[in-house]
């Protein structure tokens, strides 16, 4: 999976926010509890993963790096 | 033992000044022991479920982690794919029976104790007569507060984010912490245990800075809250009797108190933790100035709307069946519609928000009331993402510049008017008379002269009473808009002036909480709002 595929799924989902350089979408409060639902939607439709609620972490979710990382360890599961 | 009453203050200083001079190593022990004492002090008959509470959050919590650890050995020595997801699902499963057997339990007793005599009563009333005899049911203080919190933490260990703690003691300290116990805020374990845990020195600027945050809940509870309390018990008493402006007014005042009260006890809270060196999370950030009624509940008792977040809202939200109304919406024909692409997008989000709402709203009492609370809130929620395509269209066409000031004042004012019919739902008695005083406050106002001389007929403050709760409400205003504004705590800001001022601005408080509080013998106290939750 590449990365220019996530970053098109997430700017899919909200095209205000920067997903390539922010790496503090979680800490900052940029991702509120609606978007962080609407991209595992996204995610999960996409990649055919299911992501728990207990993957829904800052660690998890400040950055496209993080998501990418998150759902390549999913879908390796 | 009241957080306004002289013996607590005492005990206060007793227990700080003991955690400061007792051997670093130890000083988790002396919260503890006060914890333990404030609880007992309160109740012993309530501290029994505590202890249930925490015996069974310390076992279930070694069990899990064991669990874990012994599942992830035995996966490991499983080569073969398909028989290691196999046996991964099993254990799973297993795993999963564990912490449900935990959260009935807990959730079991409070519901239990919450919910028992509301069934009891309805069986009654449907029968006309007393068929089954009402149970003398003994709520423990604080009850909510330390099972969210207590049952956050095993959640955490199901999780994987956490391990258990082998120290009764220091688990015990987690789960009756006193600051906190009483009326939250509700902390989650990672955030809060180690700086229980962990020994903080004496130091005096936090002293200062925790005691004046403790006096301005102080100010707020015994100037404000309390001293407008008496006119809201009254017009409530015999609501039925007053037109729809009496009503407002009731509502208006409801407005001030909840907030004076409620955040007041949250200071106190956290001013006592600022002291020892514990950062607390914070409950409050100027609710009143929400632009939406989602920014209000992201503003308004933060600590719960976490939890309920964190182990509701997400878990319920990412379930297979609610994931998949989004995908049937997208895959229908008005999926294929700009707005039905945006309607498969909201939709199981907004329906997840309502359910929350839902959960809350009967979390705060056994009655209809609460469940118009929910679906108050969380429908306003659900329609506004559902037509924010609609609104936005709206002000494109209306030329309206939306980052104007204007606008954003309309827009707190529009949240502040949804905000207080919500309030309905608390102050009411039940279902139809909230409902009743909704039809009033909107089709019986009256601004005659008749509604005025009822309201100082029956008013139990005077009119001195009345000027000096507006003063006190405009100080907390400023304040509110000071902080609004610079993002910095005023305490932050005075402090950084001359010395002369600070000691100024807090003898000042301690003179008004002296001479204006309401306190002492001829004043009730009343009792913290979230108390009886």
């Amino acid at each position: 999976m590449i990365m220019d595929e996530l970053l098109e799924i997430l700017q899919d989902v909200n095209d205000d926010v920067d997903f390539e350089n922010c790496e503090t979408l979680i800490d900052d409060g940029i991702l509120d509890s609606f978007a962080i639902l609407q991209i595992i939607a996204a995610l999960s439709e996409n990649y055919d993963i299911s992501i728990p609620a207990a993957e829904i972490i800052p660690e998890n979710f400040n950055s496209a790096k993080a998501l990418l990382k998150m759902v390549e360890r999913l879908q390796n599961e | 033992m009241s957080y306004t009453s002289f013996s607590f203050l005492l005990f206060l200083a007793g227990s700080i000044f003991l955690y400061f001079v007792f051997p670093k190593k130890y000083r988790w022990t002396v919260l503890l022991c006060a914890s333990v004492f404030f609880y007992l002090r309160a109740t012993v008959k309530g501290f029994l479920y505590v202890l249930v509470t925490l015996l069974s959050t310390y076992g279930f919590g070694i069990w899990l982690t064991d669990f874990s650890k012994n599942m992830k050995q035995e996966l490991k020595q499983i080569s073969d794919r398909s028989e290691k997801k196999k046996r991964k699902e099993i254990l799973q499963k297993k795993k999963r029976r564990i912490l449900l057997a935990y959260l009935l339990l807990n959730f079991g007793i409070l519901a239990f104790l919450k919910y028992t005599n509301f069934f009891l009563g309805t069986i009654n009333s449907l029968a006309g007569h007393e068929a089954v005899p009402l149970l003398d049911l003994l709520i423990p203080l604080g009850i909510s507060f330390y099972t969210f919190q207590a049952t956050g933490y095993v959640i955490d260990i199901y999780n994987g984010q956490l391990e258990a703690e082998r120290n009764l003691a220091k688990l015990g300290l987690f789960v009756t912490f006193f600051p906190q116990i009483i009326q939250g805020p509700i902390s989650f374990y990672d955030q809060l245990a180690h700086q229980l845990y962990e020994p903080h020195d004496y130091d005096f600027v936090r002293l200062k800075k925790g005691a004046e945050l403790m006096l301005w809940g102080y100010f707020k509870k015994l100037v404000i809250a309390d001293r407008i309390v008496g006119l809201l018990n009254v017009i409530l008493e015999k609501y039925a009797e007053y037109n729809g402006t009496i009503i407002l007014t009731a509502l208006l005042v409801y407005t001030v108190q909840l907030y004076a009260d409620f955040s007041a006890g949250i200071d106190i809270s956290r001013g006592i933790c600022e002291i020892i060196g514990i950062d607390m999370a914070e409950n409050f950030r100027r609710p009143y100035f929400a632009t939406t009624i989602n920014d209000f509940w992201r503003r308004w008792h933060i600590t719960l709307g976490a939890w309920m977040k964190k182990y509701i809202f997400y878990p319920f939200a990412v379930t297979k069946p609610v994931m998949n109304i989004g995908k049937k919406i997208k895959n229908s024909r008005f999926g294929q519609t700009d707005y039905g692409k945006h309607v498969a997008k909201v939709f199981p989000v907004s329906l997840s928000s309502l359910v929350v709402f839902m959960v809350v709203g009967i979390w705060h009492g056994a009655n209809w009331k609460y469940v118009g609370f929910g679906l108050w809130n969380g429908l306003i929620i659900m329609f506004s993402e559902l037509l924010k395509p609609l609104f936005e269209k709206m002000t494109a066409a209306l030329h309206i510049r939306t980052e104007s000031a204007g606008f954003r004042l309309f827009q707190i004012i529009r949240t502040m008017f949804i905000v207080i019919i919500g309030y309905v739902f608390d102050i009411a008695f039940g279902m139809h008379s909230a409902l009743d005083m909704i039809r009033k406050v909107f089709f019986e106002q009256s601004l005659s002269a008749e509604t005025w001389s009822t309201l100082a007929a029956i008013s139990p403050i005077d009119r001195w009473d009345v000027l000096l709760a507006c003063a006190g409400i405009l100080i907390m205003f400023i304040v509110s808009l000071i902080q609004e504004r610079t993002g910095k705590r005023v305490r932050d800001l005075i402090d950084d002036k001359h010395w002369t001022l600070e000691w100024a601005v807090t003898f000042a408080a301690v003179i008004l909480i002296i001479c204006f509080g309401c306190y002492g013998p001829g004043f009730d106290a009343s009792a913290f709002v979230y108390m009886q939750f």
